[in-house]
């Protein structure tokens, strides 16, 4: 009998692995035919990362404005809500969106639960990140500016964005390389993405290591194109230069 | 709903309950700052392994790199699954707590050494060449000029590198680790309201991480590289 699953696997083009003095043998080719659909996956978990980090970065450049110009209250609830949202773990919070609301009668799908905690955690970093970014505007660029005789709106467009922009736009883009993986815990809520498709693959085939090892390669080669992407076009639009890996 | 959490509440932080929540906590601390010590010595190993003028030869540096690259680019629970089906399909007898702390070193090595490397970069060029003026090797080039000034610029941002491990641990509790998560989901399975089994947790997590993270934004404050005027 094992002579026989010996030849399976071997006429399989089976890989050998060998850990801890145990041998098991990958078999790759059991996985591969559901590849398209992972990558399928891949593009909500994109999706959602997608949805998530403009949210995000909507509650966040709400938030910046608030801590630079508005009254101590809400400086304060901005306060909170960041330092909150940062020290907790997503995973929890969106247990409590997820389990807690509907007893208050606030019945979430599971994928509304994951990108509403999501945007929320990442809200608050990105409240950090604009914050920091609007803090490296220096006194003197804006009067040796004024000094040169730029119009408020000159200021504005010519001084104020293309240091901000510049500024902003790597922890930025770096932020939403770690929105695509953060995607990821939606699977713990059965949302159908990326890895809640390896989930579903894994009970198909029970090939398990084979098939969280091709969605690791995804992952990888996912945020990969997404940082180069995003490098390129820094470079493009706004001459930011980032380092591209 | 807060009469009800009213009436548990006494219940739920009955003598058995704290119990069980302070063993889930001790979970957590454990796989994460464990996790993050071992995974800082392997963290720094490939930064010296991937800096030119100490153990950078090429393979190692190849290697190293793409050791860092790749496994920052994985999310920790693909990782975890992975690390849990190798040692199953292994046959290896390990506790589940071994296999998660195994995915918190793999992963905590990766970002430790972007730490590490940038501890190691922030050595201005003319010390290398004194220090190869002087004739020394690797090693004491190492012990004597690098580490004694790059700890300063290192040791801040271990701090909130620690926190994102206890919270990155959270995603333990899918594979049935004792830690906080999987204790709340247990006490919410057992008919505790979400509100206190979450809401408890969410605070153990705050009370851990927030000083730790503050903890680091001081050190970084104090320890900041006095600039050479």
């Amino acid at each position: 009998m094992g002579e026989v699953v010996r030849r399976a696997n071997a006429d399989q083009g089976a890989a050998h692995a060998v850990l801890l003095g145990v041998s098991y043998t990958l078999i790759y080719s059991q996985v591969t035919g559901h590849i398209p659909y992972l990558l399928a996956g891949a593009l909500l978990s994109l999706q959602l990362a997608l949805i998530s980090f403009l949210i995000g970065w909507a509650i966040g450049l709400v938030n910046a404005s608030v801590l630079n110009f508005g009254p101590r209250a809400a400086r304060l609830v901005v306060r909170g809500y960041v330092t909150f949202f940062i020290n907790t773990p997503l995973l929890v919070q969106i247990f409590f969106i997820f389990f807690v609301l509907p007893d208050v009668g606030i019945l979430l799908s599971p994928y509304a639960a994951v990108a509403i905690g999501m945007s929320l955690n990442a809200g608050a970093y990105l409240t950090e990140i604009q914050r920091a970014g609007f803090n490296s505007l220096r006194r003197a660029e804006l009067d040796a500016a004024t000094a040169m005789g730029f119009s408020r709106l000159q200021l504005v467009w010519y001084v104020i964005l293309p240091h901000i922009v510049k500024a902003l736009y790597p922890p930025l883009a770096n932020q939403f390389i770690i929105q695509v993986l953060t995607t990821s815990i939606a699977a713990i809520f059965a949302v159908e993405e990326l890895t809640g498709r390896a989930y579903n693959v894994n009970s198909l085939t029970f090939r398990a290591l084979e098939v969280f090892s091709i969605v690791a390669v995804i992952y990888v080669g996912l945020t990969l194109v997404c940082s180069v992407a995003l490098a390129l076009l820094g470079r493009w639009l706004f001459r930011v230069k980032a380092r591209i890996i | 709903m807060w009469a009800q959490v009213m009436e548990e509440a006494p219940r739920f932080f009955g003598y058995w309950n704290l119990m069980f929540l302070g063993e889930a906590l001790l979970g957590t601390l454990a796989l994460s700052w464990l996790g993050a010590s071992v995974g800082f010595g392997f963290g720094f190993l490939f930064a010296i392994g991937r800096h030119p003028r100490l153990y950078g030869a090429l393979p190692v540096r190849i290697l190293a790199t793409l050791y860092v690259e790749v496994f920052r680019r994985i999310p920790f629970l693909v990782k975890l699954m992975c690390v849990f089906f190798a040692f199953q399909l292994s046959g290896a007898q390990v506790s589940l707590f071994t296999i998660a702390l195994v995915t918190v070193i793999l992963s905590a090595a990766a970002f430790a050494a972007e730490i590490a490397r940038a501890g190691i970069e922030s050595i201005p060029a003319p010390q290398w060449d004194a220090a190869e003026a002087m004739n020394f090797g690797r090693w004491r080039t190492l012990t004597r000029v690098v580490v004694p000034q790059a700890w300063r610029v290192v040791l801040p941002p271990l701090f909130g590198y620690t926190v994102g491990f206890i919270k990155s641990t959270s995603i333990a509790s899918q594979i049935g680790v004792m830690e906080l998560t999987y204790a709340a989901k247990i006490l919410n399975t057992r008919g505790f309201s979400a509100l206190l089994c979450f809401g408890t947790i969410l605070l153990l997590y705050f009370l851990i991480c927030y000083p730790t993270k503050r903890l680091g934004e001081r050190l970084e404050a104090r320890l900041a590289p006095r600039r050479a005027s």
